[in-house]
């Protein structure tokens, strides 16, 4: 058996007896998925509301015409009743005034999310309608209520349809047509709703894989340089006769066993959340074939070498697993890195960005999650580019393995 | 068989071993003695390839460990300061771990780590994990990982540093056997009587240099000291 495979197989031994390094790799890749079901699954839900409708309303006596047309237009009313106003005579007096504690009511009951929003109708609704006056109604709303913003679309929306309606009966009233007082119409065409959203949250998958190739192999890469300093074991194992160089990719090759097998289980898992999401309630569809997966497999799986190389490499100028800890912790988040080029750069993917390493992966994974082939090309650039740097990473951490004072100290 | 000569070796300002030379045969159990510091640990970290000398040379059964680091490392078995061993690996794990960095054959492997087992009475913790070891269990996976590849040449960096007086017997009675199977036995120590109970030569170390090398009467004898201890003090007295 080589050096290096016996190296290998005692680090795995060793980390899989290791409560900490089995954690890492068994419950990180779980969030990701996790969050991603849960995200898809919220947007649904609200997508699914703003077909549901309910919209509670004051005054609803006041305008029967509007409450009609809201109830054809498929929203469903609660009528509100004013309870600090018995009488129906004050009711129907004229002017008549909304008492101020049910306004302080509705704005307490939207406070504490009884209630998303409430229409309230003036109780000159009629009179000032039949003097072809305008109208205030008013929508009692809380705008850093993002999950009530579907819903608040669809009312204003079918509000301002009658409120079209309406004008144009006005004008036809007096002998004139309706197209001269719209000279433009807009007609919106909404393809940014729930699907672009959903996009948005396919498009975290690179990110959750990437990071994982970073998290699950920490253990062992820990374990095998700044571990074997603090328990001062590097001493005895090189006066064993064996090259520094086997040692290294022993440990190399143990590291990168979590960090890989912690990425295939992401995508795994990921696989199987997007499966269990209906995404056919958005309209969308998201399938993958095999071919697709191999695919994926192939961008992310030299990360896992990338990414303990790394630490190997910065790990062995830790001489405790908290220093170890300490440095690996800003390296994990070089990931992000990838992310947010993404969400302030929105420019196509370049063959340039392959020679990047987490950079090409990115946007390469977020092309092929977002159904597009990139061409194998930039594949195998993007591969022998990460290849190279953990070539160089690793060959770094031989030197300064060694070195007498990282042996002693 | 190791021969040490005229060794120097400097970390930054600090002259750590001043030409170090001294010799141990086959056969025999030869102490280094020296205080904390005196360049002790430093010397025998060069004779096993750890650390490259300035100047001087080192050789083990004729082999130069300057030129061939890993072949002298073949002849020599290690038991440095540090214990160092995997808390989550059973002693059983630790010596096959070493035997097979050594490239041993399985069937002497499993030959030479049942013998080792037994002779270090280690059927206990063979198969117990290495975390929550006393200091002398922890001291006898040390030793026979260090021999499992049967050396001709055994260094012991304090090998009796912190043990009980149990152990401490049990450790003596192994290097004798070792020295009746005729090994090159060198160990370093800074308590006397360690010394005097152990060994057959004694090498004198202080601030980096070689003060004395001889048998221990004949050290007792050119100090005109009746202990190792009076004996000890005269020569570094003397040297200053």
């Amino acid at each position: 058996m080589s050096i290096w495979l016996v190296i290998t197989r005692k680090e795995l031994l060793d980390a899989i007896r290791d409560r900490r390094a089995l954690m890492a790799l068994l419950l990180f890749p779980v969030i990701g998925p996790f969050v991603i079901y849960f995200m898809f699954n919220t947007i649904v839900d609200i997508a699914e509301e703003a077909k549901d409708l309910t919209l509670p309303i004051v005054g609803a006596e006041y305008a029967p015409d509007l409450v009609d047309f809201l109830e054809q237009s498929g929203i469903k009313l609660t009528p509100i009743v004013n309870e600090y106003e018995t009488s129906s005579e004050a009711r129907n007096s004229k002017p008549y005034i909304y008492p101020a504690r049910l306004l302080a009511d509705i704005r307490e009951k939207i406070e504490n999310r009884t209630y998303d929003f409430v229409l309230l109708i003036p109780p000159d609704f009629s009179i000032r309608l039949g003097e072809s006056k305008t109208v205030n109604l008013e929508l009692f709303h809380e705008s850093s209520r993002a999950t009530a913003q579907a819903k608040m679309g669809r009312v204003q929306q079918t509000i301002s349809a009658w409120h079209q309606e309406t004008a144009s009966l006005r004008l036809m009233a007096r002998g004139i047509s309706p197209t001269i007082a719209r000279p433009v119409s807009i007609e919106k065409i909404d393809v940014a709703s729930p699907q672009a959203r959903a996009q948005r949250i396919l498009g975290m998958i690179p990110f959750f894989i990437i990071v994982a190739a970073f998290v699950c192999g920490m253990g062992i890469a820990v374990d095998a340089t700044a571990g074997e300093r603090e328990r001062k074991s590097l001493e005895p194992l090189l006066v064993n006769p064996i090259q520094r160089t086997s040692i290294v990719v022993g440990k190399w090759m143990a590291a990168a066993t979590f960090s890989g097998l912690g990425l295939l289980l992401v995508m795994v898992l990921n696989l199987l959340a997007l499966n269990q999401v209906p995404l056919e309630q958005l309209g969308l569809s998201f399938s993958i074939s095999a071919t697709e997966i191999i695919g994926i497999v192939m961008i992310t799986l030299p990360l896992a070498f990338f990414a303990t190389a790394l630490q190997l490499f910065v790990g062995i100028f830790a001489k405790s697993f908290k220093d170890a800890q300490a440095y690996l912790s800003v390296i994990s988040m070089l990931p992000m890195a990838p992310l947010f080029f993404n969400i302030f750069n929105t420019v196509d993917r370049e063959l340039w960005m392959s020679l990047v390493p987490m950079l090409g992966q990115h946007m390469l994974l977020a092309d092929v999650v977002a159904g597009k082939n990139p061409p194998l090309f930039d594949f195998a650039v993007a591969a022998v580019s990460v290849v190279l740097f953990s070539l160089v990473f690793i060959y770094g951490a031989t030197l300064v393995f060694k070195r007498e004072r990282i042996i002693f100290s | 068989m190791i021969e040490v000569d005229g060794l120097r070796k400097r970390f930054k300002q600090v002259r750590a071993i001043d030409g170090v030379s001294f010799s141990a045969r086959d056969g025999a159990i030869t102490g280094l003695l020296g205080h904390n510091g005196a360049g002790k640990s430093t010397s025998l970290r060069i004779l096993y390839g750890l650390l490259t000398a300035d100047s001087g040379s080192a050789l083990v059964d004729g082999i130069n460990v300057m030129n061939e680091p890993q072949k002298a490392q073949e002849n020599i078995g290690v038991m440095t300061d540090a214990h160092g061993l995997y808390p989550r690996l059973t002693a059983r794990e630790h010596i096959e771990y070493f035997a097979q960095l050594r490239k041993l054959d399985k069937s002497i492997i499993d030959k030479r780590t049942e013998l080792l087992i037994e002779q270090l009475a280690m059927e206990e913790i063979a198969d117990r994990r290495a975390e929550g070891y006393s200091q002398g269990e922890k001291m006898k996976v040390c030793l026979a990982r260090s021999l499992i590849h049967n050396p001709q040449n055994i260094i012991m960096d304090e090998p009796t540093n912190g043990l009980d007086v149990m152990t401490t017997r049990s450790v003596r009675t192994i290097l004798q056997t070792l020295k009746d199977q005729n090994k090159c036995i060198l160990l370093s120590s800074h308590i006397m009587q360690e010394i005097s109970a152990l060994c057959d030569e004694v090498i004198v170390i202080s601030e980096g240099k070689v003060l004395m090398q001889g048998s221990l009467d004949a050290l007792l004898t050119s100090t005109g000291e009746s202990d190792l201890e009076e004996a000890f003090m005269s020569i570094t007295r003397a040297s200053r």
